[in-house]
């Protein structure tokens, strides 16, 4: 009988210690974690990863997390993430910008490769005045979004590290908006708390983090866009599984609540009885007065 | 005249489909957010791979056609009963393709989330389909050769695209 809960691959397959440091993974244990939950696919997926003496090699696994994160981008394209992130931020960057001068900050958080934020600054989709900054705790992905922005002349930046330690990558809260896509799912609600909390304590203007709605049209439709777009195998078990492991709007809400009192938040999808289908993916949405 | 006619019809249907292919076999491998450049060379190494690969499918057909017994009304029933399978299924693709192409964020994401992925995903089954139907219409074993060369050939576009010019992904570190 299955006792823990299902993860994606990706969850598992690299090991930091307090200090972000890279520790060794043992493939071993990843295959194990996965058997107990009974995903058995992803175990042998795991289990034909190169390994010398148990660990993981970590050059393939960087490499795997690179073309991982190229096929999701061909997805985000394809669902047009970067025009529905800007369409949402215009207006909060517009009115940020009439309340005071300076610039304004768009931090996404758990960038991976950075498509979001090279989207938006290949589009100039917020206008002038706005700083475009991804911060991951990957540094392999950190690494080749950083290459990509530089190959194709972009302006944003990307940095290593959590991004709500003070000084990270958030200077005034007040002119920041906070944003992810995908990532509200890697964390249980306990986590999601803490989560909303640290970009309360930071003083975050506006968040805003989009992530699957779980019901059977976005289970469906994630199997047959990993089936029809997805060739790594890895991609395939984790994007289906990430629609599956999403969290619904209240539990969303109520962590935002809890973690960020002084926020103002929503989650804006229809009603659950009759989802659209641009709703599939849909944010939840935090505003200070 | 009507074998010539279905003939051009399933060529520019496997054509199209070839592009298409070579197309998706690129996407997803660099990163890079401005890859139209590359779309284009990706689609037309899909045209190029999939005329190649039809070489052994028109030879089947010329030897037939040179032979005293060509079976130029099997061959018609057979491009008939495919073409009734692919046309629609083309037709809408490509009007989900220009939707996608000219509309705004919201029905580019529509045409892809009800039409462009469910219908790349249904792919294989519908080639196989449109064989089967043209193998039964054509009930003839030169026929029945041709179309599963031919199917085979439209399905080993992308995958042989992605080996031969996307694989190894230049990756780092």
């Amino acid at each position: 009988m299955t006792t823990v809960g299902r993860v994606e691959i990706t969850d598992l397959l690299w090991g930091r210690d307090e200090h972000g440091m890279r520790q060794p993974v043992l493939r071993s244990q990843v295959v194990a974690r996965l058997e107990a939950s009974g995903q058995r696919r992803a175990a042998r997926i795991v289990a034909r990863m190169p390994a010398s003496d148990d660990v993981l090699d970590p050059g393939h696994v960087d490499v795997l997390a690179v073309r991982v994160h190229c096929e999701l981008q061909r997805l985000a394209e394809e669902l047009q993430f970067g025009r529905r992130v800007a369409a949402l931020l215009r207006p909060e960057v517009q009115r940020l910008r009439e309340q005071a001068p300076g610039p304004v900050r768009v931090l996404d958080v758990g960038c991976g490769l950075g498509f979001l934020v090279r989207s938006l600054a290949h589009e100039q989709a917020l206008g002038p005045g706005v700083e475009l900054v991804g911060v991951d705790l990957n540094d392999a992905l950190v690494d080749e979004a950083a290459r990509l922005a530089v190959v194709e002349r972009l302006d944003c930046r990307f940095v290593h590290g959590d991004a709500f330690t003070p000084g990270t990558a958030v200077d005034d809260g007040a002119r920041t908006l906070v944003i992810s896509t995908g990532l509200l799912h890697h964390l249980d609600r306990d986590e999601l708390v803490t989560f909303f909390r640290a970009q309360s304590d930071l003083g975050a203007a506006v968040f805003a983090h989009w992530d699957i709605a779980p019901c059977v049209w976005s289970t469906v439709g994630a199997w047959v866009f990993h089936r029809a777009r997805m060739r790594e195998p890895v991609s395939r078990h984790d994007g289906v599984l990430s629609a599956r492991r999403a969290h619904p709007a209240e539990p969303l809400l109520a962590a935002a609540r809890a973690g960020a009192p002084r926020h103002s938040t929503a989650v804006l999808e229809g009603p659950r009885w009759q989802p659209g289908a641009l709703d599939v993916v849909r944010p939840i949405v935090g505003r200070l007065p | 005249m009507r074998v010539v006619a279905v003939a051009v019809g399933l060529v520019v249907v496997g054509l199209l489909d070839g592009s298409f292919a070579g197309f998706r076999a690129s996407l997803g491998r660099t990163g890079l957010v401005d890859h139209r450049r590359s779309d284009v060379v990706a689609a037309a190494r899909g045209l190029g791979l999939v005329a190649v690969l039809l070489v052994p499918a028109v030879a089947v057909v010329a030897v037939a056609a040179a032979a005293a017994t060509w079976p130029a009304g099997a061959y018609a029933r057979a491009g008939t009963a495919m073409l009734t399978v692919y046309l629609p299924y083309g037709a809408l693709v490509l009007l989900a393709v220009g939707a996608y192409a000219v509309l705004d964020w919201k029905l580019k994401y529509l045409a892809s989330a009800v039409i462009l992925g469910p219908f790349t995903f249904a792919r294989p089954l519908v080639a196989v389909a449109g064989a089967v139907a043209g193998a039964l219409s054509g009930a003839d074993a030169v026929v029945t050769t041709t179309i599963v060369l031919a199917t085979a050939a439209v399905l080993t576009v992308e995958p042989l695209a992605g080996r031969l010019w996307y694989e190894p992904v230049p990756l780092r570190p």
